[in-house]
């Protein structure tokens, strides 16, 4: 009897489940053979935990109450900022990474559900999330002081929020690449730079030029940011804002996903595969 | 095992595949053949599931595959010559994880066996990147066979491959399939790879099936003494300026 028949059957969810781990393994390797890649992890997170972390300290010695929230705010908002960073990245550079290297085709001639494909790359996603906020928080902690932890419980909540946005983002990019090739790889990071000014990571959204401030309230981002102010504050968790960012943020991951599913039909339909081959 | 029925395919203003219908019974060694851009990777690519076709239906190991395009899947191995290995990964790293992706929790014995057929063994600790072109088809080779598809689909398995390493594939491929009763539909530009390994050949001209039998069969059919006379005659039908002349014989 083969190795094949002597084995015992898989139910179709633990083949579900070694698939996510397969791409999981995959990305992995990616990781630890391009050292480059590890700079998204370490490096980065840490020199904008210096540079925001600098620009606290220097903000913060004017003494004043407001200087202090800043402060605050600042070192903050750049941890919690890389929740969705890390996030968004990790996703969408699973995908670029299978274009770049011609290997998409190898991947979807096997059973591999699109589902299946996306849970690996974010269960991947998530150990660089943990390893690259890691850093930043152990880096606020040793150059600044500053114990993320301290901001309590509150922070899950807008963690997650910020995860789902970040998972979101990087669905809707995926969609772009399927539909109009690599070229649009760089919306992957230029997304990012749209929202971090946006979603007043930094500051009240009052700050922002009038104009602006009502598509800023439009963001999921600017309430999660909001209500991590409302901790840095030391005034509790704003479940408001968090309500509105909670069902902003699963809004958005429903639209992403509806556009990455019609533009993988288009993706199919047009025989965009022979771009990667 | 494969059943391919009205398969219609439109790029733009051109029609790559016009009605194509194609069956491949269990254990059956099939070549699909013509000239460059005759439509033979695009219905590879429909019956892959990889591009939707616009008219038509494919079903694999009675898997409609618009529905079930995962499980069609499990039946069917597909190797390329022109696909790169998937990189930074070791042969053996390279092979588990495609194996896990058809559900084989434990592989390594399949792998063993796999890169044994191939006379492959020592390749299996080497980075992807530091094999010639035709290791890495050979790899791919062995990949695709890993789960012992009921179908083996191979899109040109022995361009640039040296003639040696080219006759060890066909005799893997007949090895595979004489032993599992593996159906095996391959492309390839090489009619000697035709004739050693397929014993039923389907000539594709402008998306349409011109000629499906055995290959003496359509030789004669066509007037001529091989295979490689009827590619040339096609292919001669191929160019736009004879695009009026008929395809059939």
């Amino acid at each position: 009897m083969n190795q094949l028949t002597a084995a015992k059957p898989m139910s179709a969810r633990a083949k579900s489940w070694l698939r996510m781990r397969a791409i999981a393994r995959r990305h992995a390797y990616v990781l630890l053979r391009s050292p480059h890649r590890l700079f998204d992890v370490s490096l980065w997170p840490l020199v904008d935990v210096l540079l925001f972390g600098s620009l606290a300290a220097f903000v913060g010695t004017s003494g004043s109450t407001s200087a202090a929230k800043a402060s605050g705010y600042l070192l903050a908002g750049i941890v919690l900022w890389h929740v969705i960073y890390q996030s968004q990245i990790a996703m969408s550079t699973g995908l670029l990474e299978e274009t770049w290297t011609r290997n998409l085709l190898n991947l979807m001639v096997t059973p591999l559900r699109e589902v299946e494909y996306l849970g690996g790359v974010a269960l991947f996603g998530m150990v660089k999330l943990v390893i690259g906020v890691g850093v930043m928080v152990l880096g606020a902690l040793a150059f600044f002081s500053f114990r993320t932890w301290s901001l309590g419980f509150g922070l899950v909540p807008i963690v997650a929020v910020l995860l789902v946005v970040g998972w979101a983002i990087s669905l809707f990019v995926m969609g772009l690449v399927l539909r109009f090739g690599t070229g649009a790889e760089a919306l992957a990071w230029g997304v990012m730079f749209v929202l971090l000014p946006l979603s007043g990571v930094f500051y009240p959204t009052k700050a922002l030029p009038t104009l602006m401030q009502p598509l800023a309230l439009a963001l999921p981002t600017t309430h999660a940011f909001t209500a991590l102010r409302s901790l840095v504050d030391h005034r509790g968790s704003d479940w408001s804002q968090l309500t509105i960012a909670a069902v902003g943020s699963l809004a958005m991951l429903g639209l992403a996903m509806w556009f990455l599913v019609a533009m993988l039909r288009t993706f199919r339909k047009r025989g965009y595969i022979t771009r990667y081959t | 095992m494969l059943e391919a029925r009205g398969l219609v395919k439109d790029y733009r203003r051109d029609r790559a595949v016009d009605g194509v219908d194609l069956v491949v019974r269990a254990g059956e060694r099939v070549a699909l053949l013509g000239p460059n851009g005759a439509g033979k990777t695009t219905t590879l690519l429909m019956i892959l599931g990889v591009v939707s076709p616009d008219a038509g239906a494919v079903t694999i190991c009675g898997f409609d595959l618009a529905h079930h395009r995962s499980q069609a899947a499990e039946c069917v191995g597909f190797a390329a010559g022109y696909l790169p290995l998937t990189e930074r990964m070791r042969v053996r790293e390279y092979l588990r994880l495609y194996a896990q992706l058809y559900g084989i929790a434990e592989p390594n014995p399949l792998i063993d066996e796999g890169l044994e057929r191939f006379r492959i063994a020592d390749l299996a600790g080497a980075m992807g990147t530091e094999l010639s072109s035709g290791q890495r088809t050979l790899i791919g080779i062995v990949r695709a066979t890993l789960h012992r598809p009921r179908l083996l689909v191979l899109d040109e398995p022995t361009a640039s491959l040296d003639p040696d390493v080219a006759q060890r594939v066909r005799g893997g491929l007949l090895d595979l399939c004489d032993r599992d009763g593996t159906a095996l539909l391959m492309t390839s530009h090489d009619m000697s790879d035709v004739i050693q390994v397929c014993e039923r050949v389907v000539f594709l001209s402008h998306g349409r099936i011109v000629a499906d039998g055995p290959p003496e069969a359509v030789a004669s059919a066509y007037g001529r003494g091989d295979l490689e006379g009827v590619f040339l005659h096609l292919a001669e039908r191929h160019e736009p300026t004879g695009a009026q002349q008929s395809d059939h014989p």
